[in-house]
């Protein structure tokens, strides 16, 4: 089981080493993550974007890659956790609400491009 | 080939009309589709195909009826709504049909506010969706790219641009008709009383009957009138919406127990002296009743009531809400398009 999932900071490490594998190294920016902190990513799809990554880059006419990281269906739930603290930083007390937020699907993010290789499984599927 | 004829409202800062449309917004009648012997769901593909950008796309059946938020039942109704985006629709968020609700007694016990439906017999009755048929958890809701077209198709979004517009049914409805309209910003009013729903199965908003006639929904006290105070509204003109509401009220149903207790449904009612269930009407609604100034005093003051007739006239300054209102003909926003098939 120790394989199944990748820690955060290594995910974005190997992204960053797909893209400078090939013959010429190409810069990557990656958008979507920077509120995590501590997650696990699943390994299966991990190894999948670190090969579409390469083969995107190893493209002679791409100058520089970038990632999008997008909630997959695009109402996600979250809890809101209401906290008070007293001078030290404790918690005196919270209240716990919900959220649903709604997101753009991909295609906002792909309003310029026509070829895309839509490689992911249906939903529900690993 | 055949010709699909739809109405679509362009998205736009349009200075004539007052407000930002943040997406185009299509609307197609259900009988047009038929004549053109294709689906709703092949329909609304060729209409966002016909688009470069994002778009809300309605389909409606002006021969079923629907219930309003207050639980005021109309003819016409939405039977499919859609989002696209550049000529695309999401194929797993882009499209949702609503669920044909049929008739039992068990539901009418239930749902008290649905025996309006004698007054419409034989027509077919939809509201939201069945969301055994929805991958989205909880919003009535698709997306394609940055168009989102909520609330079972009355409230469309730009997510990106984050700007909003609501699209209450009856409005929609006169757009069908080429009638009249006033569009505006939604205001204080009209944001608490979107709140005060009334319980229905597979609604257009809640999926189970989780709010119930006389509360709140929106159960946030002097919170509630700011919720949608800004936002961008296309509305029915007020005597339409009066002469509705008191079609309700005449046939019986009593506000805060039958159907909702919004400022819209209480001021008509207390203009002229139906019944209120002053009783059943929840501390926190009535907390974000009296935020609009709606409070139990007045509601309980004797006054001499007016006429159906005084009140429809009457019904611009009678019926509370919408801010900066613009009174305008639906032919006067939308334009009329044809697209081969």
């Amino acid at each position: 089981m120790k394989l199944m999932h990748t820690k955060l900071p290594e995910f974005i490490k190997k992204m960053k080493e797909a893209a400078i594998k090939g013959k010429v190294p190409k810069d990557i920016e990656i958008k979507g993550l920077e509120n995590l902190t501590s997650a696990k990513m699943q390994s299966l799809r991990t190894g999948r974007i670190e090969h579409a990554v390469s083969e995107i880059a190893a493209r002679d006419n791409v100058e520089k890659l970038e990632i999008n990281v997008i909630p997959r269906v695009p109402e996600t739930m979250h809890t809101v956790i209401v906290k008070g603290l007293d001078k030290e930083g404790k918690c005196l007390s919270a209240i716990l609400e919900v959220v649903n937020i709604l997101h753009p699907t991909e295609e906002a993010y792909l309003l310029d491009c026509d070829d895309v290789d839509d490689r992911r499984p249906k939903i529900g599927l690993h | 080939m055949s010709i699909l004829k739809y109405k679509l409202i362009p998205q736009s800062k349009d200075e004539k009309i007052g407000i930002t449309v943040p997406l185009n917004i299509a609307f197609v009648n259900l009988a047009d589709i038929e004549s053109c012997n294709i689906s709703a769901r092949e329909a609304v593909k060729h209409i966002a195909a016909s688009i470069d950008g994002p778009v809300g796309i309605n389909v409606i059946d002006m021969d079923c009826v629907t219930t309003t938020s207050d639980g005021i039942m109309t003819e016409g109704t939405v039977v499919l709504m859609a989002a696209g985006d550049r000529g695309k629709i999401n194929p797993d968020f882009g499209i949702l049909e609503m669920e044909e609700i049929p008739y039992s007694e068990e539901l009418i016990r239930e749902e008290p506010h649905l025996k309006q439906w004698e007054m419409y017999p034989g027509k077919r009755l939809f509201r939201g969706p069945n969301p055994k048929n929805k991958l989205i958890p909880v919003h009535n809701v698709v997306i394609t790219g940055r168009a989102g077209n909520n609330n079972s198709a009355t409230e469309m979004m730009n997510i990106v641009t984050m700007e909003e517009i609501l699209l209450p049914i009856l409005g929609q409805l006169e757009i069908m008709r080429d009638g009249k309209l006033v569009v505006g910003n939604t205001g204080e009013v009209i944001s608490v009383g979107i709140g005060m729903t009334i319980a229905e199965k597979f609604g257009r908003i809640f999926p189970t009957r989780q709010y119930k006639a006389g509360d709140t929904a929106h159960g946030c006290g002097e919170y509630a009138k700011t919720l949608k105070r800004n936002i961008p509204i296309i509305a029915a003109d007020k005597a339409i919406i009066a002469r509705q509401t008191i079609k309700a009220l005449q046939f019986g149903m009593i506000p805060g127990k039958d159907i909702g207790c919004s400022p819209l449904v209480l001021s008509i009612a207390k203009a002229m002296g139906f019944k209120i269930d002053l009783d059943n009407i929840t501390d926190r609604a009535y907390a974000e009743l009296a935020s609009v100034g709606i409070t139990k005093e007045w509601l309980r003051e004797e006054r001499i009531p007016l006429t159906a007739e005084e009140v429809i006239a009457q019904a611009d300054t009678l019926v509370p809400g919408i801010n900066n209102p613009r009174k305008l003909k639906a032919s006067e926003i939308t334009l009329l398009k044809e697209i081969e098939i």
